[in-house]
């Protein structure tokens, strides 16, 4: 005999404004096998759970139903009260009376018949409702990294300081990402490379570091702990072990047409070549559409002056099998394309730079030793423009709704660099808003134009035009009206920021969802920040929205934190809701077993007794540990011989039966 | 008062108050209801939820079975092609249902009572426009006579 | 088919007597002219009673299921859509191919005992032969000559596979297929009913289902209901009531044709068996026809190694639900998977 105990909260006044309690405890009185019930204003606190735990021992409840906020927000909250009152978690259902009733509707009749409809079917679930054991499995204790920016540095310094091993993958030859390309970050201007070259040169060193740079994530299928990755190794053409780094290939190599990657494409490098010389591995890769020996069989002179005989023209891609218990995605962001915003001139004029450009032309490494002169001449620029926002709040198809959140403070660095640099300069910046929160942000950006007299104008630039030599920007200064014209020696854009362009199929190879913008969506905006909605697969960064580096390297810790939260258990309770197969009934089609996405159903042969003899039967089976419940089997099985447990056939036709009452 | 003007119209009907079952994956279609919910969006009390692990969890005999128990429409929804929690379940919820829509349509039922979709757990505002826009056209149509089980009184 | 017939039984002896097989399953003669019903054989001397006449309709694949709990070989007899029927078992791993030996009979049609009757040709009825696209009704007295088509089952007269798919062993010699072969006249009417309104739709199908008596022999003689217990027959999960309700012969028949979507071979037995002759091969050719559609040509019982339609997805499969609405469009994006 079911004894189920209903308790509804009130969740203040959240759920008591909208739906008439009273009128729902009466109802639910009258429900078929409730014993109890009970209403709380915050049945989520402390005392509304003790009250569950005591009700559950003196009224000998034997399932739970409790009304109020969604599943996924307290579900677990209130199965571990059940499980402290004795009775098995799975006991409980949560009929979600709060975002999917009282929060969207007005009609307070209206609501109040939907809470007490919720409730019934969840009584009707509830009294169907089995004791489930969770499973148990081993967990792989290595973690994967996907990204070797600041946030991957981060993540697998923080993994492998706690003693696990993790591999860090990177799609380019060296790690480092963006900020390897920044010259200084605000707010405090110390060099971008002096804070990051140290991290870069701790992880390859770490002995519990495996560096896989020039390599990508190819497939990942499994489940928390114990995820089965393909990385591709991309051919470097060059010999890890061997080379020394000594850079002569480099030197040496006839093609210097390539537009380098790290300078955003204002110098060139060679066909053999390291992204920046400060690069992790110090170890050259050849690119092969540009080598001459690639495309036409002959040169060969980097493998003829390498002293260690190193490089291999032969090598080819390789692909490594591995087993993880945790992967943390960290592949960063890009600026936008351009493209589109043709009356910044962008596209036509080499004096309109983009801020990622700036960086390099003003870094002491950069293509021109760190002397900040226009592309185009070669000249001192006396007046700099900088506009923000191209791209960032911008609803039109071109740009992006969302703000990309660091313009504002490095345009200010920026601008402050130029002064620093050209004392007599003129800085210019075009602005919608000037958003400072940040720990010394507002300090910063408010130096810029009290100490360094930087020009902040409130207003959008219309249109460039480029005359005689100078850029002449016409904008609106949107409080005085006045229209502008300034000649300038060059204008910086401040891009937008924007997910990368594999990111979707990266959340499509991981199972994990992206927003509407392609930036990977975490499990909670507030409370599981780092934490995807897959378990085991963690955030951190710029791949999951716009973020500046004290931000990413915060998000990392977390991130690292989260797994190693996984990778310090030697076993992981599995998720009892898995399916299980009624032998009796089985015909063995085994429609099932090819619709799993996990391999999970496999084929048994049952022994059983026909005309006498003991004949084997083919029949389906489960692996609970590889069965992540999502229950499409249950579909392909007509007679219904699989079922899921938690979500079976008949608790949801019970609870269409209670909803349609 | 700023009550939505549909829900408004329907009141005015006062005899029928259509009853819609949504299947919702619990990764991203339900999500998307709290997001609704969180968001404080307005849609009709008609629409009852039910939770399930996935889109592709969804047999078409509890379509029928809601229809016959006097389910005005039934709604099933679904993460968007390639981002299913599972991999590939809503792949077979789309050949799936593709199917059955057809199906009840060719025997007559009408083509809005029954509504497949995709909605993300960040598509609240979608959410509650898919649930506002089944229910305006299950109201013109009237209540489901063609599946219901006569004996069932709800 | 006389010529046949002595060709059959002595392949059958044959089997038998090598041990090839340990069971022939074929047709018998009952009582009745139109009676030539499916017969297990395991002794030489009992294959004098086999038969091979206009009146072997009924698919011997689907009684193999009798023999899955057993390690006996067992050698049938298939007609065209017999053996799309054979392949459709080994599909669903109800039917191990290797304990059985196919004898394939090509087959240009069946006689529609009713359409006989009809023509009044089955008074003193001894014997039906069959000379190019006639049929030859012998009596004691007298012989008359009508046009196959004629007497015919309807499903037979645009047969497509008139020759068994697959087979071990073919006996007679193949035969053209007949009628109009292309899916304009199978799909016909499908094609009529789309065109009505809504309204007269059901008012179609109301009709149709009422009808219904659920004495299942729809599902019993289909080659893809081949499950080991039927939803239909769950009483614990109580999927379908026992009531003479409208609801639930609805209920009843569109699972039926749900169920068998994308392993329907189109054989047309269970209109053929249907006592109240409710147009199921239009539910079915709906089904067919919507799976061609959406996800390519498929026939079911073809290639037993081929995923079935519902089995199996494309990443840019189209649906029937999201076209033209926001949000609809198919991605275009790559994966690797």
């Amino acid at each position: 005999m079911q004894r189920v105990g209903v308790f509804i909260c009130w969740c203040g006044t959240n759920i008591s404004n909208t739906v008439n309690i009273d009128e729902v405890m009466t109802a639910v009185e009258n429900m078929p096998g409730v014993a109890y019930s009970k209403d709380y204003q915050y049945m989520c606190s402390e005392i509304g759970q003790n009250l569950v735990k005591d009700t559950i021992k003196e009224h000998n409840l034997n399932r739970i139903v409790v009304a109020s906020c969604s599943p996924r927000m307290h579900e677990s909250t209130f199965r571990k009260a059940a499980e402290a009152a004795g009775l098995n978690p799975y006991l409980l259902e949560i009929a979600n009376i709060r975002e999917h009733c009282s929060w969207v509707h007005k009609d307070k009749e209206a609501a109040t018949q939907k809470a007490i409809s919720l409730t019934r079917a969840a009584v009707a679930k509830a009294i169907l409702n089995d004791e489930l054991i969770p499973g148990e499995v081993g967990v792989e204790r290595r973690a994967l990294v996907i990204g070797g920016g600041i946030a991957g540095i981060q993540t697998a310094l923080d993994i492998a300081d706690a003693g696990y091993e993790v591999d860090l993958v990177e799609k380019t030859p060296s790690i480092g990402g963006k900020m390897a390309q920044l010259d200084k970050t605000f707010p405090t201007l110390d060099c971008s490379a002096c804070i990051l070259t140290p991290k870069m040169v701790d992880a390859s060193m770490s002995s519990k570091i495996n560096l896989y740079t020039y390599s990508e994530v190819e497939e990942v299928s499994g489940f928390v702990g114990n995820f089965e990755v393909a990385i591709r190794q991309k051919a470097r053409s060059v010999d890890m072990e061997k080379c020394t780094g000594c850079g002569i290939c480099l030197a040496k190599c006839p093609i210097k047409t390539a537009l380098s990657e790290f300078e955003e494409g204002l110098s060139n490098r060679p066909a053999i070549y390291t992204p920046f010389p400060q690069a992790v591995p110090n170890v050259p890769v050849i690119d092969r559409e540009t080598c001459m020996k690639f495309r036409t069989g002959r040169c060969g002179v980097c493998e003829k002056v390498c002293p260690t005989k190193a490089v291999d023209y032969d090598q080819k891609d390789q692909i490594l099998n591995k087993k993880y218990g945790a992967i943390i995605v960290t592949t960063g962001y890009d600026l936008i394309d351009l493209d589109y915003f043709g009356e910044y001139q962008y596209m036509d004029h080499p004096d309109v730079i983009t801020g990622l450009e700036f960086e390099r032309l003003v870094n002491a490494a950069g293509p021109t030793g760190g002397k900040l002169i226009r592309p185009s001449d070669k000249k001192k620029p006396k007046k700099v423009v900088f506009i923000q926002c191209v791209g960032s709040r911008d609803k039109s198809d071109r740009g992006k709704s969302y703000c990309s959140k660091i313009c504002c403070m490095y345009t200010a660095k920026h601008a402050m660099l130029l002064k620093d640099k050209y004392p007599d300069s003129e800085a210019y910046v075009f602005y919608i808003d000037v958003r400072t929160a940040g720990k010394g942000f507002e300090e910063f950006q408010r130096r810029a134009v009290e100490n360094y007299g930087v020009n902040y104008i409130k207003g959008m630039v219309g249109k460039i035009f480029p005359t005689n030599n100078k850029l002449q920007v016409n904008g609106v200064d949107s409080l005085s009206g006045e229209i502008l014209q300034i000649d300038a020696d060059m204008v910086v854009l401040a891009a937008a920021t924007k997910a990368k362009p594999e990111a979707d199929d990266v959340a499509r190879m991981l199972s994990i969802s992206t927003d509407s913008d392609s930036f990977f969506s975490e499990a909670h905006p507030k409370l599981r920040p780092v934490e995807t909605h897959c378990a085991g697969i963690y955030l951190a960064g710029a791949c999951q929205g716009p973020k500046d580096i004290p931000e990413t390297v915060a998000q990392a810790s977390a991130a690292a934190v989260k797994a190693i939260g996984v990778l310090s258990k030697s076993k992981l309770v599995n998720n009892p809701c898995v399916s299980e197969v009624d032998k009796s009934i089985c015909s063995g089609c085994l429609a099932c077993a090819d619709m799993c996405p996990y391999e999970a159903i496999s084929e048994k042969i049952v022994e059983e007794k026909a005309n006498g003899k003991i004949v084997g039967r083919r029949v389906a089976e489960v692996n609970e540990t590889l069965c992540q419940g999502c229950g499409g089997c249950t579909v392909t099985c007509r007679p219904g011989a699989i079922d899921l447990k938690g979500f079976s056939n008949k608790q949801i036709l019970a609870e269409v039966d209670a909803i349609c009452r | 008062m700023s009550v939505v003007a549909s829900s408004t119209s329907v009141k005015n009907v006062e005899e029928f108050e259509p009853l819609i079952v949504a299947f919702c994956c619990n990764w991203c279609s339900y999500a998307g209801a709290d997001l609704a919910g969180t968001s404080r969006l307005n849609y009709p009390a008609n629409i009852k939820i039910i939770r399930v692990p996935c889109s592709c969890r969804v047999n078409s005999n509890f379509v029928l079975r809601a229809f016959q128990r006097g389910a005005d429409g039934v709604i099933v929804a679904g993460c968007h092609p390639g981002d299913c929690h599972y991999m590939t379940g809503n792949y077979y919820t789309r050949r799936r249902f593709s199917l059955l829509k057809n199906l009840l349509e060719y025997v007559g039922i009408e083509e809005a009572r029954f509504k497949v979709d995709w909605i993300s757990a960040s598509e609240g505002n979608k959410f509650a426009y898919v649930m506002n826009d089944v229910l305006e056209k299950v109201h013109k149509l009237g209540p489901n006579r063609k599946l219901r089980d006569s004996r069932w009184k709800r | 088919m006389e010529k046949i017939r002595e060709e059959i039984k002595e392949k059958a002896r044959q089997a038998l007597a090598s041990k090839e097989v340990d069971v022939i399953l074929a047709w018998e003669k009952g009582e009745l002219w139109y009676d030539s019903y499916p017969a297990f054989f395991t002794k030489e001397k009992d294959i004098d009673s086999l038969v091979w006449d206009s009146f072997c309709v009924n698919n011997l694949s689907k009684y193999l299921l009798e023999y899955t709990m057993t390690d006996k070989k067992i050698g049938v007899f298939v007609k065209g859509c017999d053996a799309l029927a054979f392949n459709q078992l080994v599909q669903d791993n109800r039917v191990s191919r290797d304990k059985v030996v196919l004898y394939g009979l090509p087959c240009s049609g069946m006689v529609d005992p009713d359409k006989v009757r009809t023509k009044n040709l089955n008074q003193g009825l001894t014997e039906i032969k069959k000379s190019k696209d006639k049929l030859i009704f012998i009596t004691k007295d007298k012989e008359i000559t009508v046009p196959a088509h004629e007497v015919y089952y309807d499903k037979c007269l645009h047969c497509r596979y008139p020759n068994p798919v697959t087979y071990d062993q073919l006996v007679g010699e193949t035969v053209a297929a007949e009628g109009v072969l292309d899916d304009s006249v199978r799909f016909s009417g499908v094609k009529e009913l789309e065109e009505l309104s809504c309204e007269e739709r059901f008012e179609y199908w109301d009709g149709q289902f009422s009808k219904c008596i659920r004495c299942f022999a729809c599902r019993n003689v289909c080659p893809a209901c081949s499950c080991k217990q039927c939803t239909f027959d769950d009483s614990d999960l109580e999927v379908l009531g026992k009531a003479r309700e409208d609801s639930e012969d609805k209920f009843f028949h569109l699972i039926r044709a749900y169920h068998v979507a994308g392993r329907c071979i189109d054989c047309g037995e269970c209109s053929r068996v249907c006592p109240q002759d409710i147009s199921l091969e239009k539910l079915n050719r709906k089904l067919i026809k919507d799976i061609n559609e959406l996800y390519g040509e498929y026939q079911a019982g073809l290639d037993p190694s081929a995923k079935a339609p519902l089995g199996t997805y494309k990443l840019e499969d189209a649906d029937s639900f999201t076209v033209g609405e926001k949000g609809g469009k198919k991605r275009e994006k790559n994966s690797k998977r």
